[in-house]
């Protein structure tokens, strides 16, 4: 019997070239309006100078199999698909705002023109229609893979096989379903610098 | 955890999601909680001087817990919305669980209060025992609602309930008091002077009741701070953040030391203890505290960075 469909991202960073492809193709397809990002690309300066380095991560929705936002949602708009995306129903989303409170890895924000919550959905409409989602598309090195994870032919899969992944923040418990080949853990990680310099900068987009 | 020379070039923080309202809404259910609480002690030890604080209590505990839901709705990106939280409930949600102790206590807390006057005092008692636990659930819920969403280092911690329980009880008392004392000083002169004695002395004994709950209170803090600092690294971040960073002044100034420390002194100290003017200002101090520690949580605990 074939198996249950899972659909999930290897992004192998080693081809990644940091063009912000990914999340122009983002912005256009989702129609995601200023000040908000679905997908973006995280870029940490490592070093003092003249031993610097550039490491960077593209970050979107894990689509996690244990949703923590799916989990918290009162009333049900945000739910798993059967192929493991999980989607936010635009009718029933009421704007509570605490998926976005849970999410561990920030990527749910207020659309501010439709007053609900959204984020990746690995574009299920163009999956559907049996495509793949923007930022693959657009990738020019084709860093960034997507298919069905139980399809032992899928390149996914077989990337996932052939590789050393890691996933992000693995101790929540989520199971996320975005893996990343040759991750800076520093890229990867949140907690910064200088943490009051972005309290600051998230008191300034407090909204009252 | 120190990244001496690591520079974010770029990164994306979106908008705080949950703003004031909420907090303010912590803060009404708190109130509302901690004024049922007192009437149930009050009308259950049936004492007859207990009587008008018990009167009090019980009209203050709906009124409150009509306001707070209100923040709720106001803070809904689609207030209209709002009936889709009791069509489409999720019940591994504690929204879900709010949505509906949010519709039955307040029910429970009118019904409480026509029994108290009307003076049938079995059916107070009886519907007394039976709020309590509603009440606590009512205010403890809030605290899940922070401690489950577990993203946030600040808020997932299992004593967040009980936190806010406690510092409900504590603000609770300090607006019976308010209350009460205005009362006293303006509605209550056609009493003789014994009453009037006995009733003094009842606010004074609240108000130092409520410095014993802010013992309690202090104390539950001092427990997750520590446990916060010696946790992992978010952990250790958001435990600065309050300690030493850009909250510092509303947590340590305020909530500790303006809202929890002086409060205490006002109303246990040898020379203040017998004034009624010093219960009333150490009650108004605690509230203030309690709203700064509302806002320290629930806009604190979201402004560390998530990516």
């Amino acid at each position: 019997m074939a198996k249950k469909k899972r659909y999930a991202m290897v992004i192998d960073i080693r081809r990644c070239i940091a063009c912000h492809a990914c999340t122009v193709a983002c912005k256009a397809e989702m129609a995601v309006p200023l000040e908000v990002n679905t997908t973006w690309l995280k870029i940490v300066e490592k070093g003092t100078y003249p031993d610097v380095r550039r490491f960077w991560i593209p970050r979107l929705c894990n689509n996690c199999t244990d949703a923590i936002c799916a989990r918290n949602c009162p009333t049900q708009a945000t739910y798993k698909r059967d192929d493991g995306i999980v989607v936010v129903d635009q009718h029933r989303c009421i704007g509570c705002k605490y998926c976005i409170a849970s999410c561990p890895y920030d990527v749910r924000y207020i659309n501010p023109l439709k007053n609900i919550v959204q984020k990746c959905y690995f574009c299920s409409h163009r999956v559907d229609a049996g495509l793949v989602p923007a930022c693959v598309e657009s990738c020019p090195t084709r860093a960034m893979v997507f298919g069905d994870k139980n399809d032992s032919k899928s390149e996914v899969a077989q990337l996932l096989a052939a590789n050393a992944t890691v996933v992000l923040k693995k101790e929540m418990q989520t199971d996320p379903q975005v893996f990343y080949i040759n991750a800076d853990e520093t890229a990867m990680s949140n907690v910064e610098e200088d943490i009051n310099y972005y309290t600051e900068g998230a008191l300034a987009k407090l909204r009252i | 955890m120190e990244h001496a020379d690591v520079n974010v070039v770029y990164s994306v923080q979106h908008q705080l999601p949950l703003v004031m309202y909420i907090g303010q809404y912590f803060f009404f259910t708190g109130l509302s909680a901690g004024s049922f609480v007192i009437s149930v002690i009050a009308t259950l030890l049936g004492r007859k001087e207990f009587k008008p604080i018990g009167k009090i209590t019980a009209l203050l505990a709906p009124c409150l817990l009509i306001i707070a839901p209100l923040n709720l709705i106001l803070d809904l990106e689609q207030p209209l919305r709002f009936w889709h939280l009791f069509l489409f409930y999720n019940w591994t949600s504690p929204i879900t669980y709010g949505s509906f102790l949010l519709t039955a206590y307040p029910i429970m807390g009118v019904i409480y209060a026509v029994m108290v006057y009307t003076n049938r005092q079995n059916a107070a008692k009886i519907l007394g025992i039976l709020g309590i636990p509603l009440a606590i659930s009512v205010h403890g819920y809030t605290g899940f609602i922070l401690a489950l969403a577990k993203a946030r280092a600040l808020w997932n911690t299992a004593a967040m309930p009980t936190i806010f329980l406690v510092s409900a009880m504590v603000s609770g008392i300090g607006l019976v008091v308010i209350i009460a004392a205005v009362r006293w000083k303006w509605f209550d002169k056609k009493a003789n002077a014994e009453t009037r004695e006995q009733d003094k002395r009842l606010i004074l004994q609240l108000a130092q009741f409520m410095a014993y709950v802010i013992m309690l209170d202090l104390f539950l803090i001092l427990s997750d701070i520590l446990v916060l600092l010696t946790a992992h690294s978010d952990a250790f971040e958001a435990g600065m953040l309050i300690l030493t960073g850009n909250f510092a002044p509303l947590f340590v100034g305020v909530e500790i030391i303006m809202g929890s420390i002086l409060p205490m002194i006002l109303v246990l100290g040898p020379k203040s203890r017998k004034s009624l003017t010093a219960a009333v200002v150490a009650s108004i101090l605690v509230n203030i505290g309690v709203y700064a520690m509302r806002f320290v949580m629930v806009i604190g605990g979201q402004t560390i960075p998530l990516s």
